[in-house]
């Protein structure tokens, strides 16, 4: 019935200037559709039949692609009701909950999908590292990953700040004098940062405009490059092709005829020289289909964490007295148990040190080993490295979540912690 | 020999304009509480510790012995609370103790709270001076 109507939308006068095509039957519709529709060129017109399996990349890259729309969907939404003023913030933010039709429904949803987009970013980076996925050619897209996740941290961290709630204050204050450690230039950052010396108007100011200008745009720009490369690089990481080319002609096995147009230049000479077929299927349906229900699913996922969680709220923000323990927002809390040590190797050295580790992997691990292979046994050392690494971050972290009470003494989540004042 | 005026134009407008930007982002005033504050008369505040929230810090009353701490915990900028017994503070952010005299016992602040200079105006008011530290010792004595 649907398929009927749309057929027929796509056969008359009006849907053939839009849709050229309309729904493919043949491969030759297939080809085409995939390019001359806008949306369907950005990938192209026939994908590895690797690609499309789920265990290759767990969908992890198109969940926060969706996730990021959502957050752009849900986020300009909110704009129509949010005044960034710290006594008509907090009053936004009540508004919202209890006067908006869907106001909290959506204040869930954003806030939901970004704790998702920060925890979906780390296991998408470990997707990629697992599977030796950074190597050449595509090392540069890693570091432009490597930037995205920085901007999804800042993202999260501006919007942080928003409710002017007790929770959002202090988070944003431990986390700019967390900067203010930095050598050289710490105390101008923070000071430009917040655009004063203490946690105000002018902060909340600032931390607006970047969560809902400068930051989006960056990120918005940096994923469509993220995107591009992934296909100009040769699509997602595989093992080399097996030289089958004597094969072949053993078997006497003449492949299918083709007809070859020029699409567009790519790197390197073309793969198919020499090799055997590709083993590839159309973009559409295979990979159309499997993108549209795992947008369904993503978006069903966060509705469904929004209808039966409520984002937090606390009490209207108050600079006289910190929450007791005051914690940094959950994905922080692994450098704050290591602030809680020294503020200056917490806070400045040890990121600092992960951060060019992380930027300078795929120049440092250049061997073409393992690419593409979950957890390859010729990549033992690199796996280890990057193990330790995210085990440590992910015990601090969870320390720090549940482990930490009043006055940031060791607790166990099971106590009924009493605050003290 | 080619001087490329036109590259080195260009280069230097968009250095300025960079330049020009990054200085536009210091604000020049600042809408935030006074670091000279001026309270009331010394026979205002009672014996003990009286907390200032909006500048925080505590107002040391010892009979006729004013002093003036900090509140702000050196280590991360948490207000601390002061210890009921009077023995000293604790930050409740990170969890650095600090001895009635400012002085770090345990915890990871990296200096002592500092103390202000109070002084007695023409008007017979305390003021609190923010802008600079004086040692734990020193007091007005009114």
């Amino acid at each position: 019935m649907l398929t009927r109507t749309w057929r027929k939308f796509c056969s008359s006068r009006i849907g053939r200037s839009i849709f050229r095509v309309g729904l493919p039957g043949s491969d030759l519709e297939r080809a085409r559709v995939g390019v001359s529709s806008f949306l369907l060129h950005i990938q192209p017109v026939k994908v590895q039949s690797r690609s499309l399996k789920f265990r290759t990349t767990f969908g992890l890259g198109l969940i926060l692609l969706y996730l990021f729309l959502i957050l752009i969907v849900t986020g300009v939404l909110l704009m129509f009701y949010y005044v960034p003023s710290p006594e008509l913030a907090y009053r936004s933010m009540k508004d919202l909950e209890f006067v908006v039709t869907a106001g909290m429904l959506l204040r869930n949803m954003h806030r939901w999908a970004a704790h998702l987009m920060v925890l979906g970013v780390v296991l998408h980076m470990c997707r990629v590292f697992y599977t030796g996925a950074y190597k050449p050619p595509r090392e540069f897209n890693w570091v432009i990953g490597v930037v995205l996740f920085l901007l999804t941290l800042g993202l999260s961290f501006t919007g942080y700040l928003l409710p002017w709630d007790q929770l959002a204050f202090w988070a944003i204050t431990v986390g700019a004098n967390i900067s203010s450690y930095a050598p050289f230039v710490g105390e101008k950052v923070r000071f430009v940062l917040l655009g004063g010396n203490v946690v105000g108007p002018s902060a909340l100011l600032r931390f607006y405009v970047l969560h809902v200008v400068l930051l989006p745009a960056g990120m918005a720009f940096l994923v469509a490059i993220h995107l591009w490369r992934v296909r100009k690089d040769g699509g997602l990481a595989r093992p080399a092709e097996p030289d089958l080319i004597e094969e072949e002609f053993a078997e006497f096995e003449l492949p299918p005829e083709k007809t070859y147009g020029l699409m567009e230049l790519a790197r390197g000479s073309s793969a198919a020289v020499g090799t055997a077929q590709e083993d590839t299927v159309f973009s559409w349906p295979h990979l159309v289909f499997r993108e549209i229900l795992l947008l369904m699913l993503t978006v069903a996922g966060v509705l469904v964490l929004a209808i039966f969680w409520n984002a937090p709220l606390e009490e209207f923000a108050n600079p006289a007295h910190p929450p007791n323990p005051a914690k940094a927002p959950w994905y922080f809390l692994g450098l704050q148990e290591l602030v809680a040590h020294s503020a200056f190797w917490g806070g400045v050295v040890v990121p600092t040190l992960l951060l060019v580790a992380l930027i300078m992997l795929p120049y440092i691990d250049t061997k073409p080993d393992g690419v593409g292979v979950w957890f390859s046994s010729q990549r033992k050392t690199a796996i280890l490295i990057f193990s330790i690494c995210l085990i440590t971050m992910t015990v601090l972290t969870v320390i720090g979540s549940v482990f930490r009470g009043p006055n940031w003494d060791f607790t166990v989540p099971w106590h009924p912690n009493v605050e003290e004042h | 020999m080619q001087l490329m005026l036109g590259w080195w134009a260009a280069v230097f407008a968009i250095s300025a304009t960079v330049a020009a930007s990054v200085r536009f982002m210091f604000p020049n005033v600042l809408y935030e509480p006074s670091l000279r504050m001026k309270a009331q008369r010394p026979d205002d505040y009672p014996d003990g510790a009286t907390f200032f929230p909006e500048h925080r810090f505590f107002l040391m009353k010892n009979g006729k012995q004013f002093r003036a701490v900090s509140a702000t915990c050196t280590h991360l900028g948490c207000t601390v609370n002061r210890i009921a017994d009077g023995s000293g503070f604790r930050c409740p952010c990170h969890g650095s103790v600090f001895d009635a005299s400012g002085a770090v016992t345990s915890g990871p602040a990296p200096k002592a709270l500092a103390w202000y200079p109070v002084t007695l105006s023409r008007d017979e008011r305390l003021v609190i001076d923010m802008t600079r530290q004086v040692s734990p010792e020193e007091q007005l004595v009114v």
